[in-house]
């Protein structure tokens, strides 16, 4: 397993006290051949969501089809990380696929206000993600 | 060059002896004030040499022969009387203007007394005047006189005027000149000369002109000859002078110098400039005027007579004052002994003056003890002196580096005016787009009050917000406010695009949730990566309703008259995606009655994402300062509380307030709208909808099963729930924007 950590403290922006947490990161483990997990810490915004950008993407570039993204210790995540996950979901190969992990009722008020709730497949925790594609690979054995 | 008789000093004060056979010549002429010759070519001189000099030349050659005429008949040189006379004053005249200083100062030394005091008098009085008294002091102290008297006046004036060097140099030249004929006439000759040599300067010039002839020849070779020579030499020197004209100035200082340098060896040194004059003049005449050198004080008549003849010779082509200036070196040669102690003197007052015949003169200079040279003169060759060594290259050096500093800052300089440019250019181009994106409202339509603001951000996230908002027909107001993702330059005709599209599709009679889901198919093609979260809404005044529909972008706020009341809570869910996302958009819209008055506030995600320590600013408080704002809320004002309020605003703010005049009732959400196509019947989402409206979970499964079958049929169905008051009603109806689905229908027909 390989991990790679971006752990800068990177303010978000000038000025901006960290809502929770003094610093971001993205961490990526991967379980197996075909999956990653991306945990995020801290707050996606317009100076840290290409970190995360950039990790989906190589994960992908490596051949990992099933990517859950773990946004349970994320406190805030704005449009540009929005359309960071809903970029990268559509450029998704068939047969791969984006997993949120996320139970904060901020974040997921703002999947629902942005309207991209319906696109991901969006998760309590990451057990349940990490459980489904094992029950589909059941279900198609 | 003919330093035949002083070795290297000589070589030196070829160049000094130049000017000395210059300043010898000069004061040749001076002595030959009498001598009608000088005038002339003074005249010619002193135009071309120092303006004062030529001037007073000039004048002088006129009233030189006036008073040549005068001063011949004072002036024994009888023969060549008037045209002496005339160089006479030429050459006080010019001293006057340009020499004054050392003119007064040589007049002063030398103290040709009576006769400085003649010229003197006469210089100041005119040109002519001058030769005039010339003339008469002519002999005896003729050039201290003439020095002395144009000496000060020029004095006056020349310092005033022209660079005492210049004008020195052609007074030194000149009074040298004088001086040297009256040293060689008078014992005083030697403190007159000097002075004389300052005051030479006009005379330099004026008789310089002569003296050049004359020393020309002479008083390069003068060099070689010490005090004769330094004379003649300073006589060449102020004739170079002359010649040369304004540039040559300095070196006519230094034949002042010399002059006065040869001044000192006066008597002997006298006859040599004389000697040297009237061999520039005519090379017969150098015998003659060494003749006259050699007589102190007839010198002065005598030499007048010799002037004269040199005088004749300035006339003549320049070859003839070459020859003349030959037969004068060779006479200074001859006389070199004498000259070569005065010219070291001579050689540094000379060298201050011009640079080339300083150095040469530089150092005969140092080798020569004289003191009696003009300290004027001695100051300047010292310091030329000095400055020739490693001082020269030191402040090259220095210079250099002035210049490459000066040079560096000056392109430094350019370039920050350079960048300062570009970023106006920027910033006014950004600004004309942002204008063009972030247009003026006007403050009423209609009924309804309309206030916009926008601040950006103050980090690099300025960039991608617009509204827009303007009256429809029949009386209706539509507003349209967004974020483009993607900030700064490059946003901005995504921005433009996403504004004007959607404005278009409302123009055209579409309603917000049409025109979105119009807009979001057309532009998802030009959009690229970038997505846009908008909110377009139209009021109808009549209806008091308003209609808005959400893509991915925060509903408005919407506040009633009660104080305290909290803001309207529309459903949110099921939300529409932002534009160019590739999801279908424009699926929601929800109608809010308006009955009372109310205040509706639609701003982008900038403003609720602003930081309050280390929370997010968010709606609740955006409400409060919107409430706390009153009646006269304004989103300039609203914006302006938020950011007093905000510790940080990370992204830009944009709001739009909409003031609907009225009583107390309360707005009200009327209808809330989903559409949905056949796959999302069915689904989650649609069942969660129903439930945020109110529907219950017993008439759930009924409306679902209900839209499954429209959708079926016409492919999508939209929901209509109403809340307002009572009940929840459902109403199901198929899509409104049939035109784009025939539209696709077609192309696949084609296909």
């Amino acid at each position: 397993m390989r991990s790679r950590s971006d752990n800068t403290d990177i303010a978000p922006a000038q000025g901006i006290a960290p809502a929770q947490g003094a610093s971001f990161a993205v961490e990526r483990r991967e379980l197996d051949a075909r999956t990653s997990v991306i945990a995020v810490t801290g707050e996606l915004d317009l100076t840290t969501a290409p970190q995360l950008k950039w990790t989906l993407i190589d994960a992908l570039e490596e051949g990992h089809s099933s990517l859950v993204v773990d946004l349970s210790e994320t406190t805030f995540m704005d449009s540009t990380a929005l359309g960071v996950l809903v970029g990268v979901n559509r450029g998704l190969d068939a047969g791969a696929r984006l997993t949120i992990v996320c139970s904060r009722a901020s974040l997921l008020r703002i999947f629902e206000l942005s309207g991209v709730d319906g696109m991901f497949e969006i998760n309590a925790t990451l057990e349940h993600a990490l459980a489904t594609p094992d029950r589909r690979a059941a279900q198609a054995s | 060059m003919t330093p035949a008789p002083v070795s290297d000093v000589a070589h030196r004060r070829v160049s000094r002896a130049h000017a000395l056979a210059r300043v010898v010549v000069a004061a040749g002429a001076c002595c030959a004030i009498a001598l009608a010759p000088i005038p002339a070519a003074s005249a010619k001189r002193d135009h071309q040499t120092a303006s004062s000099g030529g001037a007073s030349s000039a004048t002088s050659t006129s009233s030189q022969t006036t008073s040549a005429s005068t001063t011949g008949a004072s002036a024994p040189p009888a023969s060549s009387t008037t045209t002496p006379t005339t160089s006479v004053p030429a050459t006080s005249p010019a001293r006057r203007h340009g020499e004054p200083q050392h003119g007064g100062h040589a007049s002063g030394t030398s103290g040709t007394t009576g006769t400085s005091g003649t010229s003197g008098t006469s210089a100041t009085t005119g040109t002519s005047g001058t030769t005039g008294t010339a003339g008469t002091s002519g002999t005896s102290g003729s050039r201290g006189t003439s020095g002395a008297g144009g000496g000060r006046e020029a004095g006056t004036k020349g310092k005033a005027h022209r660079g005492s060097s210049r004008a020195g140099a052609g007074a030194g030249a000149g009074a040298g000149a004088g001086a040297a004929k009256q040293a060689q006439g008078a014992g005083a000759g030697g403190e007159g000369s000097a002075d004389g040599s300052g005051e030479g300067d006009e005379a330099g010039e004026g008789g310089g002109s002569q003296v050049e002839a004359l020393t020309a020849n002479g008083s390069r070779k003068t060099k070689p000859g010490k005090g004769h020579h330094k004379e003649s030499a300073g006589g060449t020197h102020q004739k170079e002078t002359g010649k040369q004209g304004k540039g040559k100035a300095k070196e006519k200082t230094e034949p002042k110098g010399e002059a006065s340098g040869a001044t000192p060896p006066v008597l002997t040194e006298a006859p040599p400039a004389e000697t040297l004059a009237t061999p520039a003049p005519a090379p017969t005449p150098a015998p003659v005027v060494a003749t006259t050198l050699v007589t102190p004080t007839p010198l002065t008549r005598a030499p007048a007579a010799g002037l004269s003849t040199p005088v004749q010779i300035f006339h003549r082509p320049r070859a003839v004052r070459h020859r003349s200036r030959a037969r004068a070196d060779a006479l200074v040669r001859g006389s070199a002994p004498l000259v070569s102690v005065a010219a070291p003197i001579a050689g540094r007052r000379s060298s201050a003056v011009s640079r080339g015949a300083e150095r040469r003169r530089a150092r005969p200079v140092h080798g020569g003890g004289g003191g009696r040279v003009s300290r004027l003169v001695r100051t300047i060759t010292r310091i030329v002196d000095v400055v020739p060594g490693g001082v020269r290259a030191l402040i090259a050096g220095l210079l250099a580096l002035a210049l490459a500093l000066a040079v560096r800052s000056g392109v430094s300089g350019l370039r920050a005016r350079r960048l300062a440019r570009q970023r106006r250019e920027l910033l006014d181009d950004v600004g004309l787009l942002q204008a063009a994106l972030l247009p003026e409202s006007p403050e009423r339509l209609g009924p309804v009050g309309t206030s916009v603001a926008y601040r950006p951000a103050a980090g690099p996230a300025a960039g991608g917000d617009f509204y827009d908002v303007f009256a429809l027909e029949d009386g209706q107001l539509a507003v349209i406010l967004g974020d483009v993702s993607g900030h700064g330059r490059e946003a901005l005709p995504h921005t433009a695009l996403v504004r004007f599209t959607l404005r278009a599709y409302l123009e055209a009679g579409l309603s917000p949730r049409d025109a979105l889901q119009t807009a979001g198919a057309v532009l998802e093609r030009q959009l690229g990566d970038v997505f846009a979260t908008v909110v377009v809404a139209i009021y109808e005044p009549s209806g008091r309703k308003l209609t808005y529909s959400c893509a991915g972008h925060p509903p408005p706020l919407v506040l009633g008259a009660q104080p305290g009341a909290r803001t309207l809570s529309p459903v949110t869910v099921c939300a529409a995606p932002p534009i160019g996302m590739g999801m279908r958009t424009g699926t929601r819209q929800t109608v809010v009655s308006l009955p009372g008055y109310a205040r509706v506030c639609f701003y982008t995600d900038g403003v609720t994402e602003a930081r309050v320590g280390a929370e997010l600013f968010g709606a609740g408080r955006l409400a409060d300062e919107l409430e706390a704002l009153g009646p006269e809320a304004s989103a300039d004002a609203l914006l302006e509380r938020v950011a007093a309020r905000a510790d940080a605003r990370p992204d830009d703010m944009a709001a739009c307030v909409l003031s609907v005049p009225g009583e107390d009732d309360a707005p009200l959400v009327l209808t809330e709208e989903l559409e949905v196509d056949r796959a999302q019947a069915g689904g989650a989402r649609v069942e969660s909808f129903l439930r945020a409206c109110g529907i219950g979970r017993e008439d759930v499964g009924e409306v679902i099963g209900s839209a499954c079958e429209t959708a079926g049929r016409a492919g999508t169905v939209v929901l209509e729930v109403s809340a307002g008051g009572g009940r929840p009603r459902v109403a199901m109806h198929r899509d409104h924007v049939a035109h784009l689905h025939v539209r696709r229908a077609q192309a696949e027909v084609v296909l």
